[in-house]
């Protein structure tokens, strides 16, 4: 079977193909975008006829696919022919999609989950698309793919050390680029939790964040807590939900019950979470402090949680009111997510004493509401996150001399180093290297503490250093109350009733990465079984336990979560490679209330950005930087058949071919020089195509002729740009604008009533059969066609202002139109003189290829072939003859 | 035989576009397309027509067949000086530039009076080692209005460190707007004699204080093997790198207007902006038709000289209405044809013409 190329897939190529592929020949044929279809698809009619130039080249398309003779590569192009006697060498490149064709169903899932929004190149930039699209719902092949252009340069440690993996370089995208609501759904997809863990996340990912290698790293929670302060959870609506009549019970309702309960209530289970306190959130609820997180933010969150259709059962006492031998009867499975709410005690003498308060207990009594006494002294021991928290919210209950005692120095603090910071900016002193040893009262009051002072010894088990007491170092302080804060335990006697199995220390032994436990149908996650962590590991417990959970009930092996990826570093090299391409910008930070302000009340502390701030701030993220994909895999995981594959290689073969035909086609003149126009900086001024576009049903407004919304009423059609005129290097004239533009107006007299039309020609070009009739009827319309062309826009009161002299009137006159559309000229296409060089094709001065005058499909090498605008400007019903007398020319030269 | 310009009038298409473009059209008798119509056929065009034109190019550069209308008119005028058949304010002028060097006819030995005053030496362009010639228009040179232009700008440069020197009384008239209205002859002689004193004295570098000057050196005297520039390229680039700080704020808004002879003719919209925005306090505002668009004073092509016959509302008071609309407090220019032409209307509806320069020594 003789063999042909054919480059290019617009209807000069289809005619070609499929004339070559009826007369037996196998076709390949090339085409460098995502699908075939050229700049006829993006057409909305074609003159004279007005038909639907989809509906007409449609049918093609399909019949290039559905050709057994013709072999479509689409994301392909020549790189190099070499002509072997009569038969030419070809070495194509294949650009990878990074998306399966075989298994990509055109489903579309995974487009409203990309972060990346693009200009739409089918749309000529009037409408977005995704990294990962299909540019039309008629493309042809109809598969997605993926606009990777570059590596992204930095290694998104941030998703790495997220315990729940959040999409950080793609919400940070989103906000850099203004898409707040996008964001946040983003963040929403993987964490129930948004606005907790946007306000008090210790933020692991800020840590590893690798902007930080090269100056700050990004303010991943603050922006997070950016996107979340602008969207209403209320007025969100849980999309309908397949019940499956399982029913599980969620024991406690911290953040890992609370994410285990709404992940579970998602996939159509009946959840029921029982908890002890009055008010469902567990810590987030009782422990952290109102300044921190607001309880009404919590609240939303736990609402949407209920309207998923979760109950919530509060006051409930499993162990006390109910047995978990009972739950477990009654439910299909259970998860234990009770937490550690027990504080350590400090085991030294007068502990009992009355003034003396565990850290836990007192943040509960102020979250609760009730009046708590502190007096006007107060030490609060210990030096984790708790114990600062105690320390910031006694200094907001007006105590006046607040001290934190902790037995080691500040590097061995486990609190946060931000809340070291606002603690101390605060007024609130820390006494290091000290530990209580004994309190006393006075009349029954506590008085005073005895203290002795430490020093640090060996490291530990914990790898820190071990404080021991200095000899002979004791003081006292006087005190009206002390708050011990030394740790957390849990409270788990209830589930070893039914023979769960501990550890020594209380916790639940689990399978860390299932969070099932010994007994069948008994799940656990959080600090039930870590013993004290952080709300998102809690909320990752949850969310692995309703995974699990959810194969348990379908009698399915419990899916592992994926093997974690380590947060990986930049390299030095790499390093001292971005921070010569990336200026230096440091963190732009959260404003907060004055310290003043802020000490005498419990109003949140941290204002959040303005938009402006959080913009720049989010667009310091490295992986934002790189045009295209930004590698995030939100489409992988959203992609039900698993056709996305980001380790696709590009591909080049070679392949030997009998004839070529070539029909790159055409691009059109971007009229950006001629500044008389404001083409990019006037508001209004399109290009032809860009209108094709707006008038298309496949269009960005789905047909309607809409302008930033709104119907233009007076529309100003220009002909000629960029033809016919020296200045751009054009002297020929494009052959379809006079027609298209024609078209144009008689589609606009069509769809907008009462709509006033100019048109500014030279002369107007409708040759041949049915286009001078077309000219009339549009003329008769209504449309006034003025002979003189337009020296200038500017923009005026009401609209833009079109200067011209009406010349078969000698009237000058100033237009005030809605919109200007510029009948920009053609030119080669771009690739064109590539494509000709690896091929030795002679081509014309303004780059078109060079044909014989009496065979027009002849070019200056036997063998080779062209049809389509590839040669000069031709409208649709010349390309496709210029197709079949290419197809002719071809299977001459075959058969010689 | 066929004059160049003649084969190249002969391709109009009649197209329309310079008319649309030109600033007399539709205002006065004035219609370039028409003019280009005429002579296609040779058809008589009445005297007083051709002196509308301001030569601003604006048709030249857009016209789609490149028949350089503006080029044309200037053959007609040369074809009127020839016949005397010429306004009477114009034969003074040209007469006045023959004897003076300058339109105005005042003694060519006051040239270098602009620098006399000055607190700073400056220096003639021999006792220079960078050869870097300061370069002074007639209006600049003679009206007291623009005299505090080079004066201003000396100060500057010698404030920058940038070393220049001057011609004075050996510097003739650039030509430019004498070959504009028609005087080839006399502009060939002027260029001659500046060409002589540039190469006696090798001069290296030219800053031309004004834009009719700049393209005239820089476009139409051949290739001189010297590099020219307008003199705001040079502030700015010295503001940019740090050699003269505006210190001071200018706590107004300030609309600049695009002389078409930096701005459309010589591409030059980005460094006078620049200088006006290194400038604290000052609120840059932009008029409707700015940069490429900018609309014509109407002060070039010979204009400056005599009064048209035709009684219409100028450019000039057009442009002083849009600035008062848009609350400007100042119109900024950086040439002294639009100085001139803008000044009246301005100072009528209250509202100051500052040149460039005298902003910012304002703030030095
Ligand atoms: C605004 C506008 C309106 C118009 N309206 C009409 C109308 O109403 N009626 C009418 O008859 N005509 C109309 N036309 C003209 C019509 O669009 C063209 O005649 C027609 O599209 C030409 O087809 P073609 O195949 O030659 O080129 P194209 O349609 O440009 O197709 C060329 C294809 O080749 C691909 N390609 C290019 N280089 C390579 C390479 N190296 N390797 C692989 N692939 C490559 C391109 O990606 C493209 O898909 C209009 C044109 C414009 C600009
Ligand atoms: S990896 Fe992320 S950015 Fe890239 S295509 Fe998929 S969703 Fe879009
Ligand atoms: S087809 Fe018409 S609009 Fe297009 S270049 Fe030719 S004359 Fe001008
Ligand atoms: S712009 Fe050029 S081609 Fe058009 S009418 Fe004027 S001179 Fe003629
Ligand atoms: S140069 Fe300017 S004023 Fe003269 S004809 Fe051309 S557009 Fe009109």
């Amino acid at each position: 079977m003789n063999k042909v190329l054919v480059v290019g897939g617009g209807i000069g190529g289809i005619t070609a193909a499929l004339e070559l592929a009826s007369c037996g020949v196998s076709v390949t044929m090339l085409e460098e975008g995502p699908s075939i279809g050229g700049r006829m698809i993006q057409l909305d009619k074609t003159f004279p006829t007005l038909d639907c130039s989809t509906c007409t080249l449609s049918p093609k398309m399909v019949e290039v696919a559905l050709n057994h003779n013709i072999e479509l590569l689409s994301w392909a192009k020549p790189m190099a022919v070499k002509k072997a006697g009569q038969k030419f060498q070809v070495t194509i490149l294949k650009k990878s999609r990074y998306v399966d064709i075989m298994k990509c169903t055109a489903c579309g899932s995974c487009f409203p989950g990309c972060p990346v929004v693009m200009k739409s190149e089918f749309n000529m930039g009037t409408g977005p698309r995704k990294a990962i699209y299909i540019p039309f719902p008629q493309a042809i092949p109809n598969k997605a793919s993926i606009d990777k252009r570059e590596d992204r340069p930095c290694k998104a440690a941030c998703v790495d050390a997220c315990p729940i993996h959040t999409n950080v370089l793609g919400y940070l995208k989103h906000i850099s680029e203004g898409r707040f609501t996008d964001a946040y759904m983003l963040i929403r997809a993987t964490n129930p939790f948004p606005s907790v863990c946007g306000r008090v996340c210790y933020a692991p990912c800020e840590q590893v964040c690798n902007r930080g290698q090269l100056d700050d790293p990004l303010a991943i929670r603050d922006l997070k807590r950016f996107a979340v302060d602008r969207f209403d959870l209320d007025s969100l609506e849980p999309s309908q939900i397949q019940k499956t009549e399982k029913k599980v019970a969620v024991i406690g309702a911290g953040p890992a019950g609370l994410a285990c309960a709404h992940d579970l209530a998602v996939e159509g289970h009946e959840v029921t979470v029982f908890e002890v306190l009055p008010e469902p959130g567990g810590m987030l609820r009782y422990a952290i402090p109102e300044y921190r997180l607001p309880k009404e933010e919590l609240r939303k969150e736990i609402r949407y949680i209920e309207r998923l259709g979760v109950t919530i059962r509060c006051g409930i006492e499993v162990g006390n009111d109910v047995t978990l031998d009972a739950i477990k009867n009654d439910y299909d499975a259970v998860f234990v997510g009770t937490g550690a709410p027990k504080g350590l005690l400090l085991d030294v003498e007068g502990e009992n004493l009355p003034g003396v308060m565990d850290g836990l207990k007192f943040l509960r009594a102020v979250n609760s509401g009730e009046s708590v006494e502190t007096g006007k002294s107060v030490a609060i021991i210990g030096g984790g996150n708790t114990a600062i928290d105690c320390a910031r919210t006694v200094r907001r209950l007006g105590s006046e001399n607040v001290k934190v005692i902790y037995r080691r120095t500040r590097d061995e603090m486990p609190a946060a180093h931000e809340e070291i910071e606002a603690l101390l900016q605060e007024g609130i002193e820390i006494q290091f290297l000290t530990t209580p040893v004994c309190f006393y009262a006075d009349n029954g009051k506590l008085s005073r503490m005895e203290c002795i002072r430490m020093k640090l010894g060996e490291p530990d088990a914990s790898g820190r250093r071990r404080p021991v007491p200095v000899e002979n170092s004791e003081f006292s302080i006087s005190v009206d109350s002390v708050i011990t804060s030394l740790g957390q335990a849990t409270q788990t006697s209830f589930v070893e009733e039914i023979g769960v199995l501990l550890a020594k220390n209380g916790t639940i032994e689990v399978n860390p990465l299932t969070g099932l436990t010994n007994v069948e149908g008994i799940f656990a996650g959080g600090d039930v079984s870590t013993g004290p962590a952080y709300v998102v590991d809690a909320i990752a417990a949850g969310q692995r336990a309703a995974l699990s959970i959810s194969c348990y009930l379908k009698n399915e092996p419990a899916t592992m979560t994926k093997a974690v990826k380590k947060p990986e570093r930049l390299t030095e090299d790499e390093v001292v490679d971005l921070t010569a391409k990336i200026p230096r910008v440091g963190r732009i930070h959260m404003p907060e209330i004055s310290v003043k302000e802020r000490v005498t009340n419990f109003g949140e502390v941290a204002i959040g950005y303005s938009p402006e701030d959080a913009m720049a701030e989010a667009s310091r993220c490295l992986a934002g930087h790189i045009e295209g994909c930004i590698q995030c895999g939100e489409c992988e995981k959203l992609c039900e058949v698993r056709a996305v594959d980001h380790t696709m290689r590009d591909e080049i073969v070679d392949i030997e071919y009998d004839s070529i035909v070539l029909a790159p086609g055409f691009d059109l003149y971007d009229p950006t020089e001629k500044r008389e126009y404001g083409y990019g900086t006037l508001e209004g001024v399109i290009t032809g195509i860009e209108f094709e576009r707006i008038c298309s049903v496949t269009g960005p407004t789905g047909g309607d002729i809409l302008l930033n919304g709104k119907t233009p009423r007076r529309f100003y059609f220009i002909q000629c740009v960029g033809s016919r005129d020296r200045q751009s290097g054009a002297r020929f004239c494009s052959r379809v604008c006079c027609m298209y533009t024609a078209k144009h107006a008689s589609i606009v007299k069509d769809r907008i009533k009462g709509a006033e039309i100019y048109v500014s020609y030279i002369d107007v070009r409708a040759y041949g059969k049915g286009y001078e009739e077309f000219y009339k009827s549009t003329q008769e319309s209504g449309t006034f066609y003025i002979r003189g062309i337009p020296g200038e826009i500017t923009k005026g009161e009401n609209g833009l202002l079109v200067r011209v002299e009406n010349m078969l009137s000698g009237e000058m006159r100033e237009i005030e139109v809605d919109i200007v559309i510029l009948a920009t000229g053609v030119r080669p296409r771009k690739g064109t003189e590539e494509l000709c060089n690896i091929m030795s094709i002679e081509r014309d001065e303004y780059g078109f290829i060079k044909v014989d005058s009496i065979t027009p499909s002849r070019t200056n090498v036997a063998g080779i072939f062209v049809c389509g605008m590839a040669s000069g400007p031709k409208d649709v019903p010349d390309t496709v003859a210029s197709g079949g007398e290419a197809a002719s020319r071809c299977m001459e030269y075959i058969n010689q | 035989m066929v004059s160049q310009t003649q084969t190249r009038v002969l391709t109009c298409i009649q197209c329309g576009k310079c008319t649309g473009s030109c600033p007399e059209a539709g205002r006065t008798p004035f219609n370039i397309r028409m003019l280009v119509r005429k002579k296609q056929f040779q058809s008589v065009v009445e005297e007083s027509i051709p002196w509308y034109c301001t030569s601003c190019g604006a048709c030249t550069l857009r016209c789609p067949r490149d028949v350089k209308p503006s080029e044309m008119i200037i053959e007609m005028r040369s074809a009127l000086v020839e016949n005397g058949a010429i306004p009477a304010a114009i034969q003074k002028a040209l007469e006045n530039t023959f004897v003076q060097k300058n339109p105005w006819g005042r003694s060519r030995a006051k040239r270098g009076a602009w620098f006399e005053k000055l607190d700073i030496e400056v220096p003639h362009i021999s006792e220079t080692e960078s050869k870097r010639l300061l370069f002074t228009c007639c209006i600049q040179a003679y009206d007291p209005r623009c005299m505090v232009i080079p004066q201003n700008v000396a100060t500057i440069l010698t404030k920058g460190g940038v070393e220049f020197g001057v011609l004075g009384e050996e510097e003739a008239c650039c030509g430019n707007e004498i070959r504009r209205v028609g005087e080839s002859g006399l502009f060939e002689e002027l260029q001659e004699e500046n060409k002589a004193a540039f190469e006696e004295y090798g001069v290296k570098e030219i800053i031309a204080l004004s834009p009719h000057c700049m393209n005239a050196l820089k476009k139409e005297y051949g290739d001189l093997g010297i590099k020219i520039v307008h003199y705001t390229e040079v502030l700015a680039a010295m503001i940019k790198e740090g050699s003269i700080v505006p210190k001071g704020s200018f706590n107004k808004k300030v609309i600049y207007h695009d002389p078409c002879f930096l701005g459309k003719q010589n591409g030059i919209f980005d460094e006078p902006r620049s200088i006006l925005n290194a400038i604290e306090g000052l609120e840059p505002l932009e008029f409707s038709r700015s940069r490429e668009n900018s609309m014509c004073c109407e002060g070039g092509g010979g204009r400056m000289f005599f009064e048209v016959e035709a009684t219409y509302q100028r450019n000039a008071e057009v442009r002083v209405q849009e600035a008062v609309e848009k609350e400007a407090e100042v119109i900024a220019t950086s040439c002294p044809f639009c100085v001139m032409t803008l000044e009246d209307p301005a100072t009528e509806k209250g509202i100051t013409v500052k040149e460039l320069s005298e902003i910012l020594m304002e703030v030095l």
